[in-house]
């Protein structure tokens, strides 16, 4: 799973997410791309398993871009704990996303085979999804 | 060269609040430029734009605007489109100069099915899509078409081994890649490993303060 290697900070405040994505909007590497609808927070398990949904699906063929990193920690309280006594300890990592943004891209696939992996990808995503394609130039025109 | 005309009208008023009145009525706020012009803030329909759009490549296609009358040609600088929807919410056009070349990126198509792909079942990698050019308006170049039915597996293509039509100056580096036909990867096989579920914390780059160090003993 994706998690940093060396942080300044252990824990983070919550924040809120405002707006919408203007960097990261664009399809920039792949054909197909996986566009984050909503603002929400993607863990590095639901990165991981969109991850493995894709490979799986498009098997041997295509080549798959992860445009999201989980650079937030979400620390918890243990169980049974009374509120208070500070905040609680390190348990994930999150990746923070604005409606807009290119989460997953693909390349080397069917427009077929890439809709369906995407869609089996958005399933184990906690954020509502758009299935985004790279804009063709129009070169016939005369 | 391919060539569409468009309608648009001068605007007088500018700005935030203008522009979303402007779009809120059906229209795309723009602004024409160019060498020999002082810059004007127009207004082009938003459907008749969008339609245009469609069916050509915006980039390399010279425009015969008419605005209030008079006709220029120009080119589609830049397109800003909104982060979610994709619709167009300003519009940039260069006015051209006759005899003077301007700087286009021109579309890559990539012709054929690669015998990697073809025969291996290698993955194919567009890297380079389009090409900069500087080029007369008169003779801009739809596209650059370039063969690939004969690439196999690890070979690559680069800005060198294309057929450049007279008149067009590249200006890419000449060993930038094209694309190229990578090997198929197998999935490794996912062994669950113990505490992979887990993982450590990561190292702080700052040395831990002292109420730090306790908790984390806790």
């Amino acid at each position: 799973m994706l998690s940093p290697k060396r942080v300044k900070f252990r824990k983070m405040f919550k924040g809120r997410t405002r707006g919408v994505a203007t960097r990261g909007s664009e399809i920039s590497f792949g054909h197909y791309g996986l566009m984050s609808m909503e603002p929400g927070w993607i863990s590095s398990r639901q990165i991981e398993a969109a991850r493995v949904a894709l490979t799986r699906h498009i098997k041997r063929g295509g080549k798959v871009w992860i445009r999201l990193f989980p650079d937030k920690p979400i620390t918890k309280k243990p169980a049974e704990t009374r509120m208070g006594k500070g905040k609680g300890s390190p348990e994930g990592w999150v990746a923070v996303v604005k409606p807009g943004r290119v989460m997953f891209e693909l390349e080397g696939v069917t427009r077929e085979t890439a809709t369906k992996a995407f869609a089996l990808a958005a399933a184990k995503l906690s954020v509502r999804t758009k299935f985004v394609e790279r804009e063709e130039a129009h070169t016939d025109a005369e | 060269m391919a060539t569409a005309q468009l309608t648009a009208r001068s605007r007088a008023r500018s700005g935030k609040g203008a522009a979303r009145s402007l779009r809120r009525d059906g229209f795309v706020p723009g602004v024409i430029y160019g060498h020999a012009r002082q810059p004007l803030a127009v207004s082009v329909n938003a459907r008749e734009l969008s339609r245009l759009l469609d069916h050509i490549s915006a980039e390399n296609t010279v425009i015969e605007l008419t605005i209030d009358d008079t006709v220029s040609r120009t080119l589609i600088r830049e397109i800003q489109r909104h982060p979610l929807r994709r619709s167009v919410i300003h519009v940039d056009f260069q006015e051209l100069v006759a005899g003077e070349k301007v700087i286009v990126r021109i579309p890559i198509v990539l012709v054929g099915t690669s015998i990697g792909v073809r025969q291996s079942g290698g993955i194919l990698n567009h890297v380079t899509t389009e090409l900069e050019c500087r080029v007369d308006p008169s003779n801009i170049p739809n596209r650059i078409e370039l063969d690939i039915s004969d690439l196999n597996i690890g070979r690559t293509i680069h800005v060198s081994e294309l057929t450049i039509p007279d008149g067009v100056d590249v200006l890419n580096d000449a060993g930038e890649t094209i694309c190229v036909v990578a090997a198929p990867k197998e999935e490794k096989a996912e062994t669950p490993v113990e505490g992979a579920e887990a993982p450590a914390e990561p190292e702080l780059i700052r040395k831990p303060k002292p109420d730090e160090e306790v908790e984390e003993k806790k």
